[in-house]
């Protein structure tokens, strides 16, 4: 693009050939998406038709894998036991993530300050989950730091058995994980919100609490969507929390995948993979018929 | 400045709250990390020693911590700076509509909510069939790339959605090229937000599990080599690893604020408004 | 491969000749020289990239290998899962692998590994009978499972299909192994515990786990029900799918009854587990046990009157390998099978599959005490120096032919796996 011709125009979206120029920047994009995503996906497909023995996975055209996945009991179990999980962590990522980010957004208020709590709270999250998830043992254990405290003051006289390896201790460790994809999405937005708004609402003789649920939560919608869409899709996805966390005992449909994979049953798993994808489709197609992204980004 | 309110006091003693319960396991890590040499994973503590400290620095039974967090580190890095790369360019496409462009949304989204798992299996399948070596930075790094490209990519569209053009206009009628307007006026605006971008981009990386389990190859990143170590006796070395990153990553955000601060100083004498372009 | 002598290998073969034997001979006696300059030279540059779970996969060997023989091992340690999907689909990312027999006999048809010749193989004849004939002592009885001896041959260097007679092929060298049993926390439970059928004693609700990896765990599952009378098994190695759902719906009730605690998969888990007293009884591995004892937390690794149940591991060799790789690998097998590693890793708790070579590596009063079961003289030391155990202490279970012999079944891989590895899923998922 000539400087000269640039100079003329009043604004990008009216450069010469916006196509090219999109596609070009777009394209190291779709080049990543099409290779490690279109493709794999294609796979997976592909493969959930297919047959398998111990080892080896070949091609054939058989709906065994899915018509075992949509006729077992167990299906249905991981399911329910799954969108639980992700109900319940989602209900405490989005009071916990739309108050803190409340706070990081409103109150405090300098950036390099809101950089800084940002930081300090990802810092934990570059010790590796899996040294994380270990510690979880010493201190929800029966023996571990929260049963002692609460022992020591009286609290309680045996220690609590439901801590550890239990759908609280999962549940636990999936908001503790995704709590910040909720803050950072809602925090965006609220960020967003023009601030002369509340001073109206605030001049027009609206409470505290009016304009919190007036003005601030229906502006912050979108970012309380993105937000939700990053969590459930975690949890709908995760394996290795439920697997830790439950002490092995607690199924999830990511987990079921996992142990298809390791087992080799590629096809099995593919087939499960596919089910579960539909599903997180639909859900996500659900969320956003209530907020359009794309627009309120 | 006005003086602060009572829910200003309350707010913050939650947040103080979830900073304690992210830290949770931190403090456990950190307690254990000083186990006596004879302690395990778990309590009781069994004295209380440095040991685990120095031991991180030998040689490990099982695994190679420093050659994994050397790769994860590397692998962190190329995913943060291809993210932002990436995401910026797509974000600044994005600004209008093109042939494709709501697809390509879409898939945006479809790459976000794919558990992880599958692009693992997919990635490692093609690999294998195209008879390519699976390694972390080949294979490995494609597919964290398609976790966290959508991450920049989303926060990418909402700093964009509520960019200011008259700034862009204003340099346009000053005369400045496209590449010009981008590089002196857009990006500054945007760099507080890349800082986001950048951050996710490597957090995501450098803890990402599934999407490395079948694509990394002979060589495994950190949170695999791990794992890995579980298979045998594992000490409280990783407590240490744990306890030493958190104190590296305060002394990072400690020289960051440092530099803020001086940048503050910098821009104040030239009079820059650069990241207070935004409505 | 990362060799750098790829243009070097004319002329390999009429060299090798000789130097294999040389080398044979050098490895017997316990230390490598005497090779013909040129080949020494040449090794020094090969590297191999060895893969396995972290019993076996320890750097102390690789660094004894470079010591001893001059070129690079590599190990990456994996979890028992991904070291089953390295094996079996990712063929370019590893030279050997060191995997368990089961896993051997499900991806073995997968032509990623090549079988070895024993002639190549210095000590094969001293390899313990139990991987050759099946047999530990000639009478002895041949236990039910997935035994080694069943997958371990092969009709030739292409051989696709396993069989019954040692046929000079091997597919899997082996390496170390064990008996398993259950382990249990004598201060917690206080009484004596001599049955299978106590791991789902009521007794011990919410204190109890077991293993999950389907091939292993259903195996502890079926020593439990038959030892409680529920279930008569034809052969539990080789369920039928009846049988399959009678293990499976006891294990399930129980679990719905709330009598585990957790399931472990890592080696670590059940440590911790164990260790936390979270968990008084459960399946356990025997370094499991002393990890556990040598943080000064009793534990015993109880021999059950049912019997043992039984695994064994091994080297496999990437069907990519040739050239100066192969003789490379084929020279770190009889490096390993001469003694030091058996050593060092009996030492630990495991069996070494040459324990005659192994005894050199070992003091009189280890030997006693790891293999022969005798009262340990003095603290036995683990291979880093740490004290695993005080004089005057005897393993649990006796000898090694106390042990191996009263191994009832073999880590296995049914007919009926993909039918029994559902209903595992279900199990766990239940």
């Amino acid at each position: 693009m000539a400087p000269g011709a640039a100079s003329k125009e009043t604004a990008v979206s009216k450069a010469p050939s916006p196509e090219k120029a999109s596609w070009f920047l777009v394209s190291p994009l779709v080049l990543v998406l099409g290779v490690f995503l279109v493709l794999p996906i294609l796979t997976i497909v592909t493969v959930s038709f297919w047959d398998y023995n111990e080892y080896n996975f070949f091609p054939a055209f058989i709906l065994e894998n899915y018509s075992y996945l949509l006729t077992s009991q167990v299906t249905l179990a991981t399911y329910l036991k799954t969108f639980k999980f992700m109900a319940l962590t989602w209900v405490f990522c989005a009071v916990i993530g739309f108050t803190v980010a409340y706070f990081l957004a409103f109150h405090v208020r300098s950036l390099p300050m809101q950089v800084v709590l940002f930081l300090i709270c990802t810092v934990p999250f570059w010790t590796s989950n899996i040294i994380r998830m270990i510690s979880w043992i010493p201190f929800l254990g029966r023996n571990g730091i929260a049963n002692s405290t609460l022992i020591s003051a009286g609290v309680i006289d045996e220690p609590l058995e439901w801590l550890l390896f239990s759908d609280f201790a999962v549940v636990l460790a999936f908001v503790h994980l995704y709590c910040l994809f909720m803050v950072v999405p809602i925090f965006n937005t609220m960020m967003r919100i023009d601030r002369s708004l509340i001073e109206a609402a605030r001049d027009a003789g609206a409470s505290g609490f009016q304009i919190l649920t007036n003005v601030i939560i229906p502006l912050t919608k979108p970012g309380i969507m993105i937000g939700s869409i990053f969590v459930v899709t975690l949890v709908m996805g995760d394996f290795i929390t439920v697997r830790f966390m439950s002490g092995g005992q607690s199924a999830s449909v990511g987990r079921v995948i996992s142990n298809e994979i390791a087992l080799l049953q590629y096809p099995a798993a593919a087939a499960s993979a596919v089910v579960l994808l539909i599903t997180v489709l639909i859900m996500i197609g659900i969320m956003m018929r209530f907020v359009d992204i794309r627009k309120e980004l | 400045m006005e003086p602060r309110s009572r829910s200003f006091y309350v707010l913050a003693g939650v947040f103080g709250l979830f900073v304690l319960f992210l830290y949770g396991p931190i403090l456990t890590i950190g307690v254990l990390s000083f186990q006596g040499p004879g302690g395990g994973l778990t309590f009781p503590m069994n004295g209380v020693s440095l040991h685990w400290f120095f031991d991180l620095f030998e040689q490990q039974a099982v695994g190679d911590i420093w050659g994994s967090f050397r790769r994860s580190f590397a692998l962190g890095l190329m995913v943060m700076v291809v993210t932002v790369v990436v995401s910026v360019m797509g974000g600044l496409a994005f600004r209008r509509r093109f042939r494709g462009s709501t697809a390509l949304f879409y898939l945006i989204v479809a790459s976000l909510i794919i558990p992880s798992i599958l692009i693992s299996l997919g990635v490692g399948l093609i690999f294998n069939i195209l008879d390519f070596d699976v390694h972390w930075s080949t294979s490995g790094f494609g597919a964290q790339l398609t976790w966290t490209l959508p991450f920049g990519l989303l926060i990418m569209f909402a700093v964009f959605n509520r960019f200011d053009k008259s700034y862009e206009e204003a340099a346009r009628d000053l005369g400045a090229s496209s590449w010009q307007t981008i590089r002196h006026v857009v990006l500054p605006i945007i760099a507080p937000s890349l800082i986001g971008v950048a951050l996710f981009g490597f957090t995501l990386s450098y803890d990402e599990f599934a999407r490395t389990l079948l694509t990394a190859g002979s060589h495994n990143t950190l949170p695999l080599e791990i794992v890995g170590m579980t298979t045998n006796v594992t000490s409280p070395v990783l407590y240490a690893l744990g306890t030493l990153t958190t104190v590296f990553s305060f002394l990072m955000i400690g020289s960051f604020l440092l530099l803020v601060i001086f940048l503050k100083r910098r821009r104040a004498g030239a009079g820059s408004d650069a990241g207070k372009g935004m409505v | 491969m990362t060799t750098g002598t790829g243009k070097t290998r004319i002329n390999r073969r009429s060299l090798l000749k000789g130097a294999a034997a040389t080398a044979g001979l050098a490895v017997g006696a316990g230390a490598v020289t005497g090779f013909p300059t040129v080949w020494a030279q040449n090794i020094k540059n090969v590297t191999l990239r060895q893969f396995g779970t972290g019993v076996s996969n320890l750097n102390e060997v690789a660094a004894k290998v470079k010591e001893d023989l001059g070129f690079t091992l590599e190990m990456t340690a994996l979890d028992s899962d991904s070291v089953t999907q390295r094996a079996a689909t990712q063929p370019k990312s590893f030279d050997i692998a060191d995997i368990e027999y089961w896993i051997c006999k499900k991806v073995w048809g997968a032509g990623n590994l090549q079988a070895m010749d024993t002639s190549k193989i210095k000590n094969y004849d001293k390899i313990v009978g139990t991987f050759r004939s099946g047999k530990l002592t000639p009478d002895s009885v041949i236990a039910q499972g997935t035994a080694p001896h069943t997958v371990g041959f092969v009709e030739g260097p292409e051989g696709k299909t396993f069989v019954d007679n040692e046929s000079g092929w091997m597919t899997l060298i082996p390496t170390i192994y064990n008996a398993d049993t259950l382990g249990i926390r004598p201060d917690l439970i206080g009484r004596l515990i001599e049955s299978w059928t106590e791991l789902l004693n009521p007794e011990f609700k919410g204190k109890a786990s077991i293993l999950d990896i389907s091939s292993i765990g259903i195996m502890d599952a079926a020593m439990v029900c038959e030892a409680m009378g529920e279930v008569q098994y034809g052969d539990k190695g080789n369920m039928t799918k009846e049988e399959i759902d009678k293990t499976m719906a006891i294990f399930t009730e129980a679990k719905k009854n709330g009598q585990f605690r957790a399931f472990w998969k890592s080696f670590d888990e059940s440590v911790n587990l164990m260790s936390s007293g979270e968990v008084v009884i459960q399946s356990m591995w025997s370094p499991a046990i002393t990890a556990v004892r040598s943080k000064g937390i009793p534990c015993v690794y109880q021999p059950l009157k049912e019997g043992y149940r039984s695994w064994g591991g091994g080297l496999g060799l990437s069907a990519n390998l040739s050239g100066i790789e192969l003789d490379a690998a084929y020279e770190y097998i009889n490096w390993y099978l001469s003694g030091w590693v058996g050593g060092f890793l009996m030492r630990q708790g495991y069996y070494s599959a040459v324990p005659e070579t192994s005894k050199n590596f070992m003091t009189e009063d280890e030997w006693g005490y790891w293999f022969e079961g005798k009262t340990a003289q003095k603290d036995i030391v683990n291979p880093q120096g740490k004290v695993m155990e005080k004089a005057g202490a005897v393993r649990d279970g006796g000898s090694f032919y106390d042990r191996m012999g009263a191994v009832a079944c073999w880590n296995a891989v049914m007919d009926e796996n993909k039918y029994m590895v559902r209903k595992w899923n279900e199990f766990i998922a239940a």
